[in-house]
């Protein structure tokens, strides 16, 4: 408990002052966020807004224009080579279109997480050892796929294949969980399976979460704070409880940019009923 | 084939003008320009060269005569006995398919760094594709003579030969697949943890695997036809027995072996096309009646799954893999391998090196090869033309998209099968008994043998167009014609350029080996020198096709990028 106390205090994730520029574009302006252990954070923006080029920033994807990304006590932007894999096991991450290996089956793109506790590449199943196949079993079994383990991965839905990429990140044993519009790419009854499935796994291990959207109300009834990000710079940074529905849509209000947006949700604020939803 | 690396955007659409403006011009950059003028410059050197050759279809059809008394003296096809014929052709097929194998295996790393997303640096890259290029301008032929010098019999020069010139292509299209990838799932390794190893081996081979076999069995055709070639400077097989057939005047085994390995070129080229196309089309769906077995009855614990059930997919992998394992064992055993060479060669390597070096034309005068080369040159673009122009019919007509029928698109694709088949030397040697030895025999082996490959390559990139246009004419009530005219050519029309090209540049090395068998151009001296033991002779002549291939080289990569 003690340690856990530490390790709140000084913060498992902490963005200082991070700017990223793309050419003439900037990315991120001076951000500075700090996320505590077992925290589970939504970036809530519109596309564009900076979501994946932060999340990218914190799996030391991208290295900053300046400022510092300090992750498990580790400044992201100083590693590189075996350090930087190694910090990179530590944490998942989970994306939009899924990215597994299409030709392989569902049990080797799940192996595919513990690569970089081995040495070499590796060709096959039976070039993973024993004790790591029953392992990814036991996370294909967790999100409720253990039967299609052996179907190639094409085969499989958009959810189920979202639930495969968790499994594959559950491989790494992380401590951070990222992810970059999880359910984006899927319907709506998927999607409330995967967001729950996430939330359930990350309260069983305590991990901290990090994870982009674009839904207000999945936000709302799913994460323990909201950052809002906008032109990338931080407009917003609040914790959900007690918040009500209208409150964050006008929070939304400030994280979108385009006028007809703000108009939709003020229709939509108005058909509510919610009062000054306009001002 | 065409593929351009580096995608870069196109030129910037013109300046809109104003309602009241005057209508904006076109603006066309210089290099557009130029590679219009270097194309048109191609195609009237290219009818030049036609009408150069000579080809004369009513002399042909004269001296069809020539080729009535010609069967009629060789009294018939004959054959040898059947244990000798299968052993001839065991060894023919076991030598190509070690040799592409073995330059498959080579091809890898040097992918792995021609590929623009996985080389370590641009030095790496320039390295790699150098060595593609360079292995693709050698004639298999020239390293075939080499090595047969300082081998001593046996399969290895063979081997050799074929593996080393395949590099070039095999690297190449391994690296365009490689290039082709889906980066999300590389991404992904990456962000897990993997090394740059592990990333190629989980994230991207698994990608490239179906593309790479289909390259190999592809190259794998190509060298099953070459190595008829190979035979007439002393490469053991079928192509070394019909030479000493045709040597000794004993026209009828000649062309008995001529005819066995064209059924053995159609049977090799039908066999992969369906290997290509059963590995391309799969896609499991694991809702088979197998699989829904094997799940019923398959128990929840954890350790009994750890065994892959065997599903269909399983079965037909495990089987599909152990007769790509028996043949590739058996073509090891029945090449007999004197593996001790590759060591003990060595020491002959300076002596050899010293006869090759300088080069000169020894006994010929410069001009007398320089015409040569222009004549082998002259064949090449004129065969090419000739191929161009029959290609856009057939392989139209193959396309699915524009063959009015199922039935002409299923007979064409059947011709362009059959025609691929045959190997140009074969082709040439039978058009030598009928328009005599020369020119014409030549260009028109070529460009029947080109209609193959190009008309097929047509067909395939005119079915690989976007739908939407060509649905869009159709619903404004065009034509069928103006529907091809106005959505599939445009679209295949840069296609096209490309694979004309390749096919140009493919024709050049064809057109110095065909001089081999006497249809025309340098090849006849460079047989003469080779048999001469003039090699500075030959190497001088190596030399004049490697540069022509190399401007060609060039001259493609140029126009794919300003027609991309």
């Amino acid at each position: 408990m003690t340690n856990d106390e530490t390790a709140a205090e000084t913060g498992v994730l902490q963005l200082t002052g991070v700017t990223k520029d793309f050419g003439t574009t900037r990315a991120l302006e001076d951000v500075t966020l700090a996320v505590r252990r077992g925290e589970i954070v939504v970036l809530l923006g519109l596309s564009g807004s900076g979501k994946s080029t932060l999340l990218r920033h914190v799996d030391g994807l991208e290295r900053p224009s300046s400022g510092a990304v300090e992750v498990l006590g580790e400044q992201v932007a100083a590693l590189g080579g075996q350090r930087l894999r190694s910090l990179r096991s530590r944490v998942g991450f989970i994306f939009q279109q899924f990215e597994l290996v299409p030709s392989l089956t569902v049990l080797e793109n799940v192996l595919t997480g513990s690569l970089a506790a081995l040495r070499g590449p590796r060709l096959g199943l039976w070039s993973y050892r024993r004790s790591a196949r029953l392992a990814a079993l036991g996370h294909l079994d967790r999100v409720g796929l253990l039967d299609q383990a052996y179907q190639r991965a094409d085969t499989l839905s958009g959810g189920q294949q979202q639930r495969v990429a968790i499994a594959r990140a559950l491989m790494q044993d992380p401590e951070i969980l990222l992810a970059d519009e999880p359910v984006a790419s899927l319907d709506p009854e998927s999607s409330d399976q995967v967001m729950a499935l996430i939330r359930e796994i990350a309260l069983d291990r305590g991990l901290t979460v990090l994870c982009s959207l674009h839904q207000v109300d999945l936000a709302l009834s799913w994460a323990d704070r909201i950052v809002g990000l906008r032109h990338g710079r931080v407009v917003l940074d609040t914790p959900t409880e007690g918040l009500s529905k209208a409150q964050v849509m006008e929070i939304y209000g400030r994280v979108a940019t385009s006028t007809t947006q703000l108009e939709a949700i003020q229709v939509e604020l108005l058909a509510e009923g919610v009062a000054g939803a306009g001002r | 084939m065409s593929a351009a690396v580096g995608v870069r955007p196109r030129a910037a659409a013109p300046a809109p003008a104003g309602p009241t403006g005057t209508p904006p011009r076109r603006r066309v950059s210089p290099e557009r320009i130029a590679g219009a003028l270097t194309l048109l410059a191609l195609l009237i050197a290219s009818a030049v060269a036609l009408g150069g050759v000579g080809i004369d279809p009513a002399a042909m059809v004269a001296s069809w005569s020539n080729a009535e008394r010609f069967f009629a003296r060789v009294g018939g096809l004959s054959f040898p006995d059947p244990g000798q014929l299968l052993y001839f052709t065991g060894l023919t097929l076991g030598l190509v398919i070690c040799g592409t194998l073995l330059a498959a295996i080579v091809s890898v790393p040097i992918a792995y760094l021609a590929a623009a997303n996985t080389t370590p640096g641009n030095g790496w890259r320039a390295a790699a594709r150098f060595v593609g290029v360079l292995t693709r301008a050698v004639p298999d032929v020239v390293l075939a003579m080499v090595f047969v010098l300082i081998f001593s019999l046996g399969t290895l020069p063979g081997i050799l030969a074929i593996s080393i010139h395949s590099i070039g292509m095999i690297s190449k299209l391994f690296a365009d697949a490689i290039e082709q990838i889906d980066e999300g799932p590389r991404l992904a390794i990456r962000a897990a943890g993997g090394s740059r190893l592990q990333e190629f081996a989980a994230g991207v081979l698994p990608q490239v695997m179906p593309s790479w076999v289909a390259t190999v069995l592809h190259r794998n055709d190509i060298n099953l036809r070459g190595s008829v070639i190979l035979g007439y400077v002393g490469v053991v097989g079928l192509g070394m027995q019909m030479s000493f057939a045709f040597k000794s005047l004993n026209y009828g085994l000649g062309l008995g072996y001529a005819l066995v390995i064209f059924v053995l070129c159609v049977v090799m080229e039908v066999v992969s096309s369906a290997v290509r196309a059963a590995m391309l089309g799969i896609a499991p769906t694991g809702r088979g009646i197998g699989d829904r077995v094997v799940r019923a009855v398959a128990p929840a614990d954890l350790h009994a799954r750890l065994r892959r059930p065997w599903d269909r997919p399983r079965v037909r992998n495990a089987v599909w893999g152990w007769i790509a394992v028996a043949v590739i064992v058996g073509s090891v055993l029945i090449c007999d391998i004197h593996w001790s060479e590759l060591i003990t060669v060595w020491a002959k390597v300076p002596a050899l090196a010293a006869q090759f070096w300088p080069p000169s034309f020894g006994s010929y005068d410069a001009g007398t090869m320089f015409g040569a080369m222009g004549e082998t040159i002259a064949i090449a673009l004129a065969a090419t033309l000739l191929t161009l122009i029959v290609s856009v019919v057939v392989g139209s007509l193959a396309a699915r998209n524009v063959a009015p029928t199922r039935g002409l698109r299923a007979g064409m694709r059947l011709l362009l099968v059959l025609v691929r088949g045959i190997p140009e030397i074969i082709l040439a040697i039978v058009l030598i008994v009928i328009t005599g030895l020369g020119a014409q025999a030549g260009t028109i082996a070529l460009a029947v043998g080109g209609v193959g490959l190009l008309g097929k390559l047509i067909a395939d990139s005119f079915e690989e167009v976007k739908r939407g246009p060509e649905r869009a004419l159709v619903a404004t009530g065009a034509t069928r014609l103006q529907v091809y005219a106005g959505a599939t050519l445009p679209q295949g029309a840069r296609a096209l350029i490309g694979h004309t090209f390749y096919l140009l540049d493919t024709n050049i090395r064809a057109a110095t080996l065909l001089g081999i068998v006497g249809a025309g151009g340098v090849g006849y001296y460079l047989l003469n020198a080779s048999q001469g033991s003039n090699y500075g002779t030959v190497t001088a002549i190596v030399l004049m096709i490697l540069v022509t291939v190399l401007v060609v080289e060039g001259l493609a990569m140029w126009m794919r990028r300003v027609f991309r």
